[in-house]
Protein backbone atom coordinates (compact mmCIF):
# COMPACT_ATOMS: atom_id res chain seq x y z
CA UNK A 1 0.00 0.00 0.00
CA UNK A 2 2.99 2.40 0.94
CA UNK A 3 5.87 3.17 -1.19
CA UNK A 4 4.08 6.34 -2.39
CA UNK A 5 6.81 9.06 -0.37
CA UNK A 6 10.12 8.87 -0.65
CA UNK A 7 13.30 10.20 0.92
CA UNK A 8 15.03 11.95 -1.94
CA UNK A 9 18.35 13.86 0.40
CA UNK A 10 19.72 13.06 3.47
CA UNK A 11 22.57 15.24 5.90
CA UNK A 12 23.87 14.92 8.90
CA UNK A 13 26.41 17.58 10.63
CA UNK A 14 29.24 16.24 12.78
CA UNK A 15 28.62 15.75 16.56
CA UNK A 16 30.24 18.16 19.54
CA UNK A 17 29.55 17.91 22.90
CA UNK A 18 30.81 21.76 23.26
CA UNK A 19 33.82 21.06 25.07
CA UNK A 20 35.64 23.79 24.12
CA UNK A 21 38.95 23.26 26.23
CA UNK A 22 39.10 19.71 23.83
CA UNK A 23 38.86 21.72 20.54
CA UNK A 24 34.85 21.22 20.19
CA UNK A 25 32.85 23.48 18.16
CA UNK A 26 29.80 25.44 19.70
CA UNK A 27 27.28 25.76 17.91
CA UNK A 28 22.93 26.84 18.41
CA UNK A 29 20.51 24.19 17.60
CA UNK A 30 19.96 27.20 14.93
CA UNK A 31 22.81 26.77 13.14
CA UNK A 32 22.81 22.93 13.38
CA UNK A 33 19.52 23.24 11.50
CA UNK A 34 20.74 25.05 8.67
CA UNK A 35 24.33 22.84 8.49
CA UNK A 36 21.73 19.96 8.37
CA UNK A 37 19.74 21.17 5.78
CA UNK A 38 22.23 22.23 3.58
CA UNK A 39 24.01 19.12 3.53
CA UNK A 40 20.18 17.59 2.44
CA UNK A 41 19.42 20.29 0.52
CA UNK A 42 23.02 19.35 -1.86
CA UNK A 43 22.34 15.34 -1.29
CA UNK A 44 19.24 15.90 -3.31
CA UNK A 45 20.19 18.36 -5.94
CA UNK A 46 17.82 20.57 -4.88
CA UNK A 47 18.17 24.88 -3.43
CA UNK A 48 17.35 26.47 -0.56
CA UNK A 49 14.74 28.17 -3.17
CA UNK A 50 13.22 25.50 -3.98
CA UNK A 51 11.69 24.86 -1.02
CA UNK A 52 9.43 27.83 -1.48
CA UNK A 53 5.71 27.33 -1.23
CA UNK A 54 6.96 23.74 -0.25
CA UNK A 55 6.64 21.87 3.52
CA UNK A 56 9.17 22.44 6.31
CA UNK A 57 9.31 20.27 8.95
CA UNK A 58 11.18 21.18 12.14
CA UNK A 59 11.72 19.89 16.19
CA UNK A 60 10.93 21.75 18.61
CA UNK A 61 14.53 22.80 20.07
CA UNK A 62 14.80 22.11 23.84
CA UNK A 63 15.67 25.69 23.94
CA UNK A 64 14.15 27.49 27.49
CA UNK A 65 12.31 30.27 24.72
CA UNK A 66 10.86 28.24 21.98
CA UNK A 67 7.01 28.80 22.21
CA UNK A 68 7.31 29.89 18.28
CA UNK A 69 10.43 28.07 17.36
CA UNK A 70 9.17 27.04 13.86
CA UNK A 71 8.62 30.83 13.27
CA UNK A 72 11.67 31.68 14.84
CA UNK A 73 13.64 29.31 12.18
CA UNK A 74 11.65 30.14 9.02
CA UNK A 75 12.40 34.15 9.59
CA UNK A 76 16.23 33.71 10.81
CA UNK A 77 16.78 31.03 7.80
CA UNK A 78 14.61 32.85 5.40
CA UNK A 79 12.34 29.65 4.45
CA UNK A 80 8.64 30.25 2.87
CA UNK A 81 7.33 27.42 3.62
CA UNK A 82 3.63 26.62 2.75
CA UNK A 83 3.58 24.00 5.00
CA UNK A 84 5.16 24.22 8.24
CA UNK A 85 5.05 21.25 10.57
CA UNK A 86 6.45 21.12 14.42
CA UNK A 87 7.59 18.08 16.39
CA UNK A 88 6.91 18.21 20.22
CA UNK A 89 7.18 14.08 20.20
CA UNK A 90 10.23 13.56 22.17
CA UNK A 91 12.28 10.44 20.41
CA UNK A 92 9.14 9.65 18.11
CA UNK A 93 9.88 13.25 16.25
CA UNK A 94 10.75 11.89 12.95
CA UNK A 95 8.34 9.30 12.50
CA UNK A 96 5.92 11.05 13.51
CA UNK A 97 6.55 14.58 10.91
CA UNK A 98 6.81 11.52 8.44
CA UNK A 99 3.16 10.57 9.17
CA UNK A 100 2.01 14.12 8.96
CA UNK A 101 4.38 15.17 5.76
CA UNK A 102 3.40 11.87 4.43
CA UNK A 103 -0.39 13.06 4.58
CA UNK A 104 0.35 16.69 2.87
CA UNK A 105 2.36 15.00 0.38
CA UNK A 106 -0.37 12.61 -0.66
CA UNK A 107 -3.31 15.35 -0.35
CA UNK A 108 -1.43 17.19 -3.41
CA UNK A 109 -0.83 20.78 -0.81
CA UNK A 110 3.35 20.67 -1.70
CA UNK A 111 5.50 18.44 -3.99
CA UNK A 112 8.64 18.54 -1.23
CA UNK A 113 8.99 18.41 2.62
CA UNK A 114 12.44 19.09 4.12
CA UNK A 115 13.07 17.70 7.20
CA UNK A 116 15.40 20.01 8.98
CA UNK A 117 16.04 19.09 13.21
CA UNK A 118 19.00 20.17 15.15
CA UNK A 119 19.08 20.73 18.53
CA UNK A 120 21.94 21.80 20.44
CA UNK A 121 21.18 20.46 24.03
CA UNK A 122 24.93 20.78 25.54
CA UNK A 123 25.19 24.39 24.90
CA UNK A 124 26.01 26.62 26.07
CA UNK A 125 28.13 25.06 29.04
CA UNK A 126 26.37 26.04 32.61
CA UNK A 127 23.29 27.34 31.06
CA UNK A 128 21.59 24.17 30.12
CA UNK A 129 17.60 24.79 29.95
CA UNK A 130 15.17 23.19 32.52
CA UNK A 131 13.87 20.59 29.78
CA UNK A 132 11.29 18.89 31.73
CA UNK A 133 7.52 18.70 31.95
CA UNK A 134 4.57 19.40 34.31
CA UNK A 135 4.13 15.92 36.05
CA UNK A 136 7.76 15.96 36.35
CA UNK A 137 8.19 19.32 38.26
CA UNK A 138 5.20 18.56 40.32
CA UNK A 139 5.08 14.68 41.00
CA UNK A 140 8.54 13.49 39.69
CA UNK A 141 11.39 15.92 40.86
CA UNK A 142 9.82 16.65 44.71
CA UNK A 143 9.42 12.35 44.95
CA UNK A 144 13.13 12.38 44.19
CA UNK A 145 13.47 10.96 40.43
CA UNK A 146 15.77 11.52 38.59
CA UNK A 147 14.06 11.87 35.17
CA UNK A 148 14.93 9.56 32.50
CA UNK A 149 17.44 7.57 34.97
CA UNK A 150 14.60 6.12 37.19
CA UNK A 151 12.37 5.39 34.59
CA UNK A 152 14.61 3.17 32.56
CA UNK A 153 15.93 1.84 35.55
CA UNK A 154 12.30 0.60 36.44
CA UNK A 155 11.75 -0.85 33.43
CA UNK A 156 15.04 -2.73 33.12
CA UNK A 157 14.63 -3.90 37.04
CA UNK A 158 10.58 -4.85 36.13
CA UNK A 159 11.81 -7.06 33.03
CA UNK A 160 14.62 -8.39 35.04
CA UNK A 161 12.28 -9.60 37.57
CA UNK A 162 9.75 -10.95 35.52
CA UNK A 163 12.10 -12.64 33.17
CA UNK A 164 15.40 -13.37 34.52
CA UNK A 165 16.90 -11.04 31.87
CA UNK A 166 20.57 -10.45 32.94
CA UNK A 167 23.02 -7.06 32.89
CA UNK A 168 24.75 -9.42 30.26
CA UNK A 169 21.81 -9.25 28.05
CA UNK A 170 21.74 -5.21 27.76
CA UNK A 171 25.88 -5.35 27.71
CA UNK A 172 25.32 -7.28 24.36
CA UNK A 173 23.53 -4.58 23.29
CA UNK A 174 25.53 -1.58 24.02
CA UNK A 175 28.80 -3.64 23.20
CA UNK A 176 27.56 -4.30 19.84
CA UNK A 177 26.12 -0.62 19.48
CA UNK A 178 29.92 0.45 20.30
CA UNK A 179 31.27 -1.61 17.37
CA UNK A 180 29.02 -0.40 14.95
CA UNK A 181 29.89 3.39 16.26
CA UNK A 182 33.36 2.57 15.79
CA UNK A 183 32.93 1.85 12.13
CA UNK A 184 30.75 5.00 11.82
CA UNK A 185 33.00 7.88 10.73
CA UNK A 186 30.08 10.49 12.22
CA UNK A 187 29.58 8.98 15.50
CA UNK A 188 30.37 10.88 18.64
CA UNK A 189 31.96 8.00 20.42
CA UNK A 190 35.42 5.69 19.21
CA UNK A 191 36.31 4.26 22.52
CA UNK A 192 36.22 0.65 21.90
CA UNK A 193 34.19 -1.25 24.88
CA UNK A 194 34.54 -5.09 26.09
CA UNK A 195 31.84 -6.62 28.14
CA UNK A 196 34.18 -6.46 30.33
CA UNK A 197 34.12 -2.45 30.13
CA UNK A 198 30.62 -2.54 30.21
CA UNK A 199 29.93 -4.56 33.88
CA UNK A 200 32.67 -2.49 34.90
CA UNK A 201 30.78 1.08 34.11
CA UNK A 202 29.21 3.53 36.38
CA UNK A 203 25.73 2.09 37.65
CA UNK A 204 23.83 5.43 37.59
CA UNK A 205 20.41 3.46 39.31
CA UNK A 206 20.53 -0.42 39.48
CA UNK A 207 20.76 -1.72 36.96
CA UNK A 208 20.66 1.29 34.52
CA UNK A 209 24.94 1.86 33.57
CA UNK A 210 26.37 4.71 32.29
CA UNK A 211 27.13 2.60 29.09
CA UNK A 212 23.43 1.67 28.92
CA UNK A 213 22.36 5.34 28.51
CA UNK A 214 21.92 7.58 25.82
CA UNK A 215 24.84 10.59 25.00
CA UNK A 216 23.68 14.12 24.74
CA UNK A 217 25.29 15.92 21.57
CA UNK A 218 24.98 19.25 19.85
CA UNK A 219 24.07 18.42 15.81
CA UNK A 220 21.51 18.08 13.25
CA UNK A 221 20.59 16.12 10.78
CA UNK A 222 18.08 16.52 7.63
CA UNK A 223 15.95 14.39 4.97
CA UNK A 224 14.12 15.73 2.13
CA UNK A 225 10.27 13.75 1.51
CA UNK A 226 9.01 13.78 -1.97
CA UNK A 227 6.10 12.32 -3.48
CA UNK A 228 6.99 9.23 -6.09
CA UNK A 229 6.57 10.64 -9.36
CA UNK A 230 9.50 13.53 -8.59
CA UNK A 231 11.66 10.71 -6.62
CA UNK A 232 14.18 9.63 -9.64
CA UNK A 233 14.85 13.18 -10.76
CA UNK A 234 17.48 13.61 -7.87
CA UNK A 235 20.88 12.57 -7.63
CA UNK A 236 20.77 9.88 -5.79
CA UNK A 237 18.93 6.54 -5.34
CA UNK A 238 15.18 7.13 -3.55
CA UNK A 239 14.73 5.08 -0.56
CA UNK A 240 10.86 4.39 -0.18
CA UNK A 241 8.61 4.69 2.78
CA UNK A 242 6.81 1.67 2.73
CA UNK A 243 4.37 1.96 6.08
CA UNK A 244 4.31 3.73 8.94
CA UNK A 245 2.43 3.05 12.28
CA UNK A 246 1.89 5.37 15.41
CA UNK A 247 0.20 5.18 18.44
CA UNK A 248 -0.48 7.20 21.61
CA UNK A 249 -0.81 6.55 25.28
CA UNK A 250 -0.63 2.79 24.69
CA UNK A 251 -0.79 0.38 27.33
CA UNK A 252 -0.74 -3.14 27.91
CA UNK A 253 -3.28 -4.38 30.62
CA UNK A 254 -4.92 -2.11 32.94
CA UNK A 255 -4.45 1.64 31.48
CA UNK A 256 -3.76 2.97 35.60
CA UNK A 257 -0.84 -0.42 35.82
CA UNK A 258 0.38 -1.19 32.77
CA UNK A 259 3.34 -4.02 32.07
CA UNK A 260 5.95 -1.06 31.78
CA UNK A 261 8.07 -3.37 29.98
CA UNK A 262 5.77 -3.66 26.71
CA UNK A 263 6.11 -0.60 24.11
CA UNK A 264 3.28 0.67 21.77
CA UNK A 265 6.07 -0.15 19.05
CA UNK A 266 4.04 -3.76 19.22
CA UNK A 267 1.31 -2.07 17.72
CA UNK A 268 2.89 0.92 15.39
CA UNK A 269 5.60 -1.45 14.04
CA UNK A 270 2.88 -4.49 13.25
CA UNK A 271 0.45 -1.46 11.60
CA UNK A 272 3.39 -0.53 10.02
CA UNK A 273 4.54 -3.87 8.51
CA UNK A 274 0.83 -4.35 7.83
CA UNK A 275 0.86 -1.39 5.31
CA UNK A 276 4.26 -2.49 3.33
CA UNK A 277 2.26 -5.86 2.84
CA UNK A 278 5.66 -7.72 4.47
CA UNK A 279 6.45 -9.78 7.30
CA UNK A 280 8.76 -9.12 9.95
CA UNK A 281 11.10 -11.50 8.11
CA UNK A 282 11.88 -9.72 5.33
CA UNK A 283 13.43 -6.66 7.22
CA UNK A 284 17.12 -6.60 6.68
CA UNK A 285 17.99 -4.31 9.55
CA UNK A 286 16.12 -2.48 12.24
CA UNK A 287 16.89 0.92 13.72
CA UNK A 288 15.19 0.87 16.92
CA UNK A 289 14.74 3.82 19.43
CA UNK A 290 17.64 3.77 22.05
CA UNK A 291 17.38 6.08 24.72
CA UNK A 292 18.55 3.35 26.57
CA UNK A 293 19.55 -0.82 26.19
CA UNK A 294 16.64 -2.05 27.77
CA UNK A 295 14.72 -0.26 25.22
CA UNK A 296 16.17 -2.36 22.38
CA UNK A 297 15.41 -5.15 24.00
CA UNK A 298 11.68 -4.55 24.71
CA UNK A 299 11.34 -3.45 21.01
CA UNK A 300 13.04 -6.62 19.49
CA UNK A 301 10.14 -8.52 21.48
CA UNK A 302 7.31 -6.11 20.55
CA UNK A 303 8.38 -6.21 16.70
CA UNK A 304 7.65 -10.37 17.31
CA UNK A 305 11.20 -11.50 17.26
CA UNK A 306 10.38 -13.44 19.95
CA UNK A 307 7.51 -13.86 22.70
CA UNK A 308 7.66 -10.74 25.82
CA UNK A 309 10.05 -12.00 28.39
CA UNK A 310 12.68 -14.11 25.69
CA UNK A 311 14.52 -10.69 24.88
CA UNK A 312 17.31 -11.65 27.13
CA UNK A 313 18.14 -15.10 25.40
CA UNK A 314 17.15 -13.76 21.85
CA UNK A 315 20.05 -11.17 22.10
CA UNK A 316 22.34 -13.56 23.91
CA UNK A 317 21.90 -15.82 20.94
CA UNK A 318 21.49 -14.00 17.75
CA UNK A 319 24.39 -11.77 16.08
CA UNK A 320 22.92 -8.34 15.89
CA UNK A 321 25.58 -6.57 14.82
CA UNK A 322 25.76 -5.40 11.09
CA UNK A 323 27.03 -8.79 9.71
CA UNK A 324 24.71 -10.62 11.81
CA UNK A 325 21.25 -12.17 10.99
CA UNK A 326 19.78 -9.30 12.75
CA UNK A 327 21.34 -6.07 12.55
CA UNK A 328 20.08 -3.64 15.17
CA UNK A 329 21.46 0.25 15.52
CA UNK A 330 24.13 -0.11 12.61
CA UNK A 331 25.49 3.24 13.30
CA UNK A 332 25.80 2.83 16.59
CA UNK A 333 22.28 4.87 17.98
CA UNK A 334 21.86 6.96 20.39
CA UNK A 335 23.75 5.34 22.77
CA UNK A 336 27.55 5.40 20.84
CA UNK A 337 26.50 7.65 17.70
CA UNK A 338 24.89 10.38 19.96
CA UNK A 339 21.33 11.94 20.75
CA UNK A 340 21.42 15.06 19.35
CA UNK A 341 18.66 16.69 21.82
CA UNK A 342 15.12 16.75 19.98
CA UNK A 343 16.21 15.37 16.31
CA UNK A 344 17.25 11.90 18.42
CA UNK A 345 14.70 10.49 15.78
CA UNK A 346 16.57 11.44 12.65
CA UNK A 347 19.19 9.65 13.69
CA UNK A 348 17.77 6.17 12.98
CA UNK A 349 16.38 7.52 9.14
CA UNK A 350 19.18 9.05 8.33
CA UNK A 351 21.06 5.18 9.31
CA UNK A 352 18.86 3.56 7.34
CA UNK A 353 18.53 5.40 4.57
CA UNK A 354 22.67 4.99 4.36
CA UNK A 355 22.05 1.36 4.50
CA UNK A 356 19.46 1.36 2.50
CA UNK A 357 21.57 3.27 -0.80
CA UNK A 358 24.78 1.25 0.39
CA UNK A 359 26.73 3.84 1.43
CA UNK A 360 27.42 2.31 4.94
CA UNK A 361 31.09 1.62 4.01
CA UNK A 362 32.60 -0.74 7.20
CA UNK A 363 29.44 -1.35 8.51
CA UNK A 364 27.43 -1.99 5.68
CA UNK A 365 24.59 -4.48 5.88
CA UNK A 366 24.91 -7.05 3.00
CA UNK A 367 22.05 -6.09 0.46
CA UNK A 368 20.07 -4.12 2.31
CA UNK A 369 16.65 -3.87 0.99
CA UNK A 370 14.06 -2.92 3.64
CA UNK A 371 14.71 -2.06 7.10
CA UNK A 372 12.51 -0.62 10.06
CA UNK A 373 12.86 3.04 11.89
CA UNK A 374 11.11 3.28 15.31
CA UNK A 375 10.40 6.17 17.40
CA UNK A 376 9.87 6.27 21.30
CA UNK A 377 9.07 9.58 22.66
CA UNK A 378 7.58 11.27 25.91
CA UNK A 379 8.47 8.94 29.18
CA UNK A 380 4.77 8.25 30.57
CA UNK A 381 3.78 8.77 34.66
CA UNK A 382 3.75 4.92 35.54
CA UNK A 383 3.99 3.42 32.22
CA UNK A 384 6.26 3.24 29.32
CA UNK A 385 6.32 5.66 26.57
CA UNK A 386 3.45 7.98 25.84
CA UNK A 387 4.83 7.93 21.92
CA UNK A 388 5.64 5.49 19.67
CA UNK A 389 5.98 4.88 15.90
CA UNK A 390 7.49 2.61 12.90
CA UNK A 391 8.27 2.98 9.50
CA UNK A 392 9.19 0.31 7.05
CA UNK A 393 11.80 2.24 4.08
CA UNK A 394 12.91 0.04 1.22
CA UNK A 395 14.82 0.31 -1.79
CA UNK A 396 11.89 0.00 -4.35
CA UNK A 397 8.26 1.64 -4.02
CA UNK B 1 9.88 20.29 61.09
CA UNK B 2 13.03 20.42 59.73
CA UNK B 3 15.14 24.01 60.92
CA UNK B 4 17.49 23.40 57.76
CA UNK B 5 15.86 25.19 54.87
CA UNK B 6 14.14 22.67 52.32
CA UNK B 7 16.38 23.07 48.82
CA UNK B 8 15.17 19.83 47.34
CA UNK B 9 12.69 20.44 44.57
CA UNK B 10 9.05 21.75 45.54
CA UNK B 11 5.63 21.35 43.50
CA UNK B 12 3.82 24.25 41.97
CA UNK B 13 0.53 24.34 43.58
CA UNK B 14 -2.65 24.86 41.67
CA UNK B 15 -5.93 25.58 42.21
CA UNK B 16 -6.61 22.17 40.65
CA UNK B 17 -4.12 20.47 42.93
CA UNK B 18 -4.40 22.46 46.17
CA UNK B 19 -6.77 19.44 47.29
CA UNK B 20 -3.98 16.75 47.40
CA UNK B 21 -0.97 18.89 48.81
CA UNK B 22 -3.62 20.47 51.04
CA UNK B 23 -4.34 16.39 52.54
CA UNK B 24 -1.16 15.90 52.51
CA UNK B 25 -0.02 18.28 55.22
CA UNK B 26 -2.62 16.88 57.01
CA UNK B 27 -1.14 13.82 56.22
CA UNK B 28 -3.67 12.28 54.63
CA UNK B 29 -3.98 10.49 50.68
CA UNK B 30 -6.59 11.92 49.28
CA UNK B 31 -6.72 11.23 45.60
CA UNK B 32 -9.55 12.06 42.73
CA UNK B 33 -12.10 9.54 41.74
CA UNK B 34 -14.43 9.93 39.02
CA UNK B 35 -17.92 9.74 39.99
CA UNK B 36 -19.14 8.26 36.71
CA UNK B 37 -17.00 5.11 36.72
CA UNK B 38 -15.54 4.91 39.87
CA UNK B 39 -11.88 4.81 38.94
CA UNK B 40 -9.14 6.25 41.40
CA UNK B 41 -7.15 9.05 39.71
CA UNK B 42 -3.17 9.77 39.66
CA UNK B 43 -1.57 12.24 39.51
CA UNK B 44 -4.70 14.89 39.76
CA UNK B 45 -6.70 15.14 36.03
CA UNK B 46 -8.60 18.07 34.52
CA UNK B 47 -11.06 14.80 33.68
CA UNK B 48 -11.09 11.59 33.70
CA UNK B 49 -8.63 9.58 31.67
CA UNK B 50 -10.87 6.30 31.60
CA UNK B 51 -14.16 7.83 30.57
CA UNK B 52 -13.76 11.39 29.92
CA UNK B 53 -16.38 12.39 32.53
CA UNK B 54 -15.58 15.71 34.41
CA UNK B 55 -17.46 14.71 37.29
CA UNK B 56 -14.44 14.09 40.08
CA UNK B 57 -14.26 14.36 43.64
CA UNK B 58 -11.56 13.81 46.40
CA UNK B 59 -11.47 10.46 47.84
CA UNK B 60 -9.07 9.58 51.43
CA UNK B 61 -7.36 6.34 50.27
CA UNK B 62 -5.75 3.58 52.52
CA UNK B 63 -2.06 4.95 51.60
CA UNK B 64 -1.21 0.77 51.34
CA UNK B 65 0.37 -0.24 48.05
CA UNK B 66 2.50 -2.70 46.77
CA UNK B 67 5.99 -2.43 45.29
CA UNK B 68 5.98 -3.45 41.30
CA UNK B 69 9.31 -2.05 40.52
CA UNK B 70 12.35 -0.74 42.46
CA UNK B 71 15.77 0.79 42.17
CA UNK B 72 18.55 2.36 44.00
CA UNK B 73 19.33 5.10 42.72
CA UNK B 74 23.24 6.46 42.70
CA UNK B 75 23.96 9.63 41.12
CA UNK B 76 21.73 12.71 40.24
CA UNK B 77 20.89 14.34 37.04
CA UNK B 78 17.80 15.78 36.20
CA UNK B 79 17.19 16.90 39.30
CA UNK B 80 18.07 19.05 42.34
CA UNK B 81 21.81 18.44 43.47
CA UNK B 82 19.82 18.58 47.01
CA UNK B 83 19.31 15.13 46.63
CA UNK B 84 23.00 14.36 46.64
CA UNK B 85 23.08 13.63 51.04
CA UNK B 86 20.22 10.82 50.58
CA UNK B 87 22.05 8.65 47.88
CA UNK B 88 21.91 6.57 47.80
CA UNK B 89 18.16 5.78 48.26
CA UNK B 90 15.78 3.90 46.63
CA UNK B 91 12.78 4.78 43.85
CA UNK B 92 9.86 2.74 43.14
CA UNK B 93 6.83 2.17 41.48
CA UNK B 94 3.66 1.60 43.82
CA UNK B 95 0.44 -0.07 42.72
CA UNK B 96 -1.91 1.47 45.63
CA UNK B 97 -4.88 -0.61 46.75
CA UNK B 98 -6.94 1.55 45.41
CA UNK B 99 -6.12 0.81 41.71
CA UNK B 100 -3.53 3.63 41.21
CA UNK B 101 0.01 4.08 40.67
CA UNK B 102 2.64 6.19 42.26
CA UNK B 103 6.23 6.66 42.27
CA UNK B 104 8.12 7.48 45.19
CA UNK B 105 11.41 6.65 47.55
CA UNK B 106 10.74 3.64 49.86
CA UNK B 107 12.86 4.57 53.40
CA UNK B 108 13.16 3.09 56.49
CA UNK B 109 14.44 0.05 54.83
CA UNK B 110 17.99 -0.76 52.92
CA UNK B 111 17.74 -0.35 49.45
CA UNK B 112 18.91 -4.15 48.73
CA UNK B 113 15.88 -5.31 50.86
CA UNK B 114 13.00 -3.10 48.84
CA UNK B 115 11.60 -5.82 46.48
CA UNK B 116 8.80 -6.41 43.82
CA UNK B 117 6.07 -7.26 46.15
CA UNK B 118 6.61 -5.86 49.57
CA UNK B 119 3.57 -4.23 50.98
CA UNK B 120 4.51 -0.14 51.93
CA UNK B 121 2.47 1.76 53.21
CA UNK B 122 2.53 6.13 52.54
CA UNK B 123 4.02 8.55 55.11
CA UNK B 124 4.79 12.29 54.64
CA UNK B 125 7.71 14.35 55.12
CA UNK B 126 7.34 18.04 55.99
CA UNK B 127 8.97 19.96 53.56
CA UNK B 128 7.79 23.51 54.18
CA UNK B 129 4.88 24.95 56.22
CA UNK B 130 3.11 24.21 52.99
CA UNK B 131 3.81 21.18 50.97
CA UNK B 132 4.07 17.43 53.06
CA UNK B 133 6.17 15.33 50.11
CA UNK B 134 4.94 11.47 50.17
CA UNK B 135 7.31 8.74 51.08
CA UNK B 136 6.78 5.08 51.29
CA UNK B 137 8.28 2.77 54.53
CA UNK B 138 8.05 -1.21 54.62
CA UNK B 139 4.26 -1.64 56.25
CA UNK B 140 5.80 -3.97 59.12
CA UNK B 141 7.91 -1.13 59.97
CA UNK B 142 5.70 1.13 61.15
CA UNK B 143 6.88 3.81 63.62
ZN1 LIG C 1 -14.31 7.87 34.79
Amino acid sequence: MGGDIAIVGIGETPYSRARVKKGEIVMSAEEYTAWAASLALEDSGLTKGDMDGQGLAVVGSEWPHSEIWSAEIVQNLGFKPKLLLRGDFGGTNAVELIVQAAAALKAGMVDYVLFAGGDSPMLPPGENPNRTWRYELDYMRPFGLMGFISLAALMMQRHMYLYGTKQEHFGKIAVTQREHARLNPNAYVKTPMTMEDYLNSRILSDPLRMFDSTLFVNGGLAFILTKKELADKHAKNPIYILGYGLVHNYAEGDPALPDITTTGVKVAARDSLEMACISREKLDFLQLYDDFTGAVLMQIEDIGFCNKGEGGKFVEQTDISYRGTLPVNTGGGLISNGQPGMAAGFVQVVEAVKQLRGEAMNRQVNGARIGLVSGLGALAYGSNFANAGALILGVEP
Amino acid sequence: MNERKYEKPLPEVTPLTKPFWDSTKRHELVVQRCKSCGRYIWYPKAWCPFCGSRELEWAKVSGLGTVYAATTTRIVAGNSPAWGEELPYTIAIVDMDEGFRMYGRVVDVKPEEVEVGMRVEIYFEDATEEIAIPIFRPLEKKK
